[in-house]
């Protein structure tokens, strides 16, 4: 009897160790609210931080905020996007906030958003124009706003958009995200929208591949649903490959990080393989490092259990995608299977080369965005980087047991530890509107002032999704701004 | 009889109190807390590093995200070690080649004074 009892409590203990079966329980995606709100509740109180740090609210009523940058009068620009997932397109804008809180549109851009960053160089603003209907661009703009474009038709018609920009000695660099989740073009991309816009669009190596010609069935979304179609890794939709099939790499190209000199020209390739490389920043010493929003659990090829990343880049380099996640092979892995599929197959037959290490393994689905790294010892925590957390897209992207990111993260670059910096208050982490509360909504970038001793926010809002897709509420974006006391 | 019975309730009232504790995601941070995690033994500062390029994206700071919290399980740490060896559920087991014994340990380590500063 007392080893039957026994044998009861370890099965306990396996139970505890289970903490609930992930199939069984629902999704608990931090957007996944009952009903949008009517507005946004806004409230330093909601917001914890570290000991001797304090938070402000700088400027509210922000329409898709995604990105602030200063001028050489320390004058503080915000950018509105111009679209938001759940397709919503508005007009992007370069905003100027003046220190009696004052706002001057300075520059207004076309229905091509979301505009993603920018940041100011030698008299100019630089953006990255996302890029949904014509394709990337990085514009220059002028302080008057007059707007040149750098460089077009950079191929970010799908899932991701046109990144960035930074500048180093003479050139732009900025990212350009894949088409798709992992390769292959299928019904996500329809839900997405973009697909009916652009039946032919597909991702673009940097380089030549060799294909293991894997081929995948969907109902034809683009006609009649109750018949099947065949598609392929870096093909259009309904367009089949084959072994040992070799695709020609060309510039620009997809899951690429690029530059192009800052008068303009043509596109040069830096690095390749990111799924989509959305945040960009130089350390201190002059290395470049970049946010990676990883797989999603979606679409035709669906792959789990992949952490965003946070790279250094290292020039001519391929990262892996779409075999590869955060440096560990996808194939046949467990740890990358989504629960009850078939293991991940690869797409290419051989590899450029062995991706690197990353500089840290961030949340699942925690949508890591823009990042600035500490540089003085007011502030503290010199030459760490501090990344804004979109937070999750679930269920779209794949199922949480909780809400990821929605936060300020921390993250020794040397070490790869990440540490929570501002977090929202509440027994979970999650929204403000999660939470209901007046704290972080959806933080997509942070930028330090140009002493280096305030942090700069921007929330984009509240984005709210289901299965049926996103949908946000317009105007509730907010720039918030951290000191240290 | 009475004694199976006694235990079939035992059993069901862990079942209860695994899901209720998995539902809790034990938040656990320096904002949280309100004080910094300053690990000083070399142990646990491998630990936490080899924590953040394995075990970080799906258990955030331990708490839930991808997967459940590790901050609310109280299940012993050789179970632990057990799980993250052999893998459990949709979790996967991790070889000696990715994680080493030693670095187990240190994991552990780490949790346990992670879970305690």
């Amino acid at each position: 009897m007392k080893k039957l009892f026994l044998n009861f409590l370890f099965a306990g203990f396996l139970l505890v160790s289970l903490s609930g079966c992930y199939r069984m329980r629902p999704s608990n995606g931090g957007a996944q609210i009952k009903e949008l709100p009517q507005e946004r509740k806004i409230n330093p109180v909601d917001v914890l931080l570290p000991p001797g740090y304090s938070i402000e609210l700088v400027a509210r009523d922000f329409n898709f905020p995604t990105a602030v940058a200063f001028d050489d009068q320390n004058r503080l620009h915000v950018i509105e996007a111009g679209y938001s997932y759940g397709e919503v397109w508005t007009e992007p804008k370069l905003i100027r906030i003046d220190a009696n809180g004052s706002r001057t549109v300075v520059a207004t851009g076309t229905r091509n958003g979301p505009w993603t960053g920018v940041t100011f160089h030698q008299g100019n603003f630089y953006v990255a124009e996302g890029g949904t209907q014509e394709g990337g661009k990085i514009l220059r703009i002028t302080p008057s706003g007059t707007i040149t474009t750098l460089v077009q038709n950079l191929p970010s018609l799908g899932d991701h958009h046109t990144n960035g920009p930074v500048v180093k000695e003479g050139y732009v660099y900025f990212g350009v995200g894949t088409a798709t989740n992992s390769g292959v073009v299928g019904v996500d991309n329809a839900d997405f929208g973009w697909l009916k816009r652009e039946p032919r669009f597909h991702d673009i190596p940097c380089q030549d591949i060799v294909l293991s010609g894997l081929n995948f069935e969907t109902p034809n979304v683009l006609a009649d649903s109750s018949t099947k179609v065949m598609t392929g890794a870096f093909s259009a939709y309904n367009t089949t490959s084959y072994p040992g099939q070799v695709i020609k790499g060309s510039l620009p190209c997809s899951g690429a990080i690029m530059r192009v000199p800052v008068t303009g020209g043509q596109a040069e390739l830096v690095a390749w393989g990111l799924r989509n490389p959305y945040g960009l920043s130089f350390s201190a010493d002059g290395r470049l490092f970049v946010t990676e929003n990883n797989y999603d659990v979606r679409g035709s090829r669906p792959v789990w259990g992949s952490g965003d990343v946070l790279w250094e880049i290292k020039e001519g380099l391929w990262y892996g995608w779409p075999d590869f996640s955060g440096g560990k092979p996808i194939r046949d892995d467990e740890e990358f299977k989504p629960p009850g599929s078939d293991p991940v197959k690869p797409l290419l037959q051989k590899y450029l080369n062995q991706p690197p290490q990353p500089a840290a393994v961030l949340g699942v689905h925690s949508s890591s965005s823009g990042f600035d790294f500490s540089r003085g010892t007011t502030f503290g925590f010199t030459g760490e980087a501090f990344v804004a957390q979109f937070g999750d897209m679930a269920p779209q992207v794949g199922k949480v047991m909780a809400p990821v990111g929605f936060k300020v993260v921390r993250v020794d670059v040397a070490t790869g530890s990440i540490r929570d910096f501002v977090v929202n208050k509440g027994k979970r982490n999650g929204p403000a509107s999660w939470h209901n509360s007046g704290g972080l909504e959806r933080p997509v970038s942070v930028k330090f002032d140009p002493a280096g001793n305030a942090l700069y926010i921007v929330d984009f809002g509240i984005l709210k999704t289901s299965e049926k897709g996103s949908v946000p509420l317009p105007n509730s974006g907010v720039v918030w701004k951290i000191t240290r006391k | 009889m009475r004694n199976y019975l006694k235990l079939i309730c035992l059993f069901l009232l862990i079942l209860v109190w695994a899901v209720a504790v998995a539902g809790c995601a034990a938040r656990k941070s320096e904002p949280v807390k309100g004080e910094y995690f300053k690990p000083t033994q070399a142990s646990i500062v491998n630990g936490e590093k080899v924590f953040m390029a394995n075990c970080q994206k799906c258990h955030p700071g331990g708490e839930a995200g991808l997967g459940p919290s590790l901050n609310a399980n109280p299940a012993p740490q050789f179970i632990k070690r057990f799980q993250m060896r052999h893998g459990l559920g949709v979790m996967p087991g991790f070889k000696p080649a990715e994680i080493s014994k030693s670095d187990l340990r240190d994991i552990s380590r780490y949790r346990r004074a992670w879970k305690h500063y």
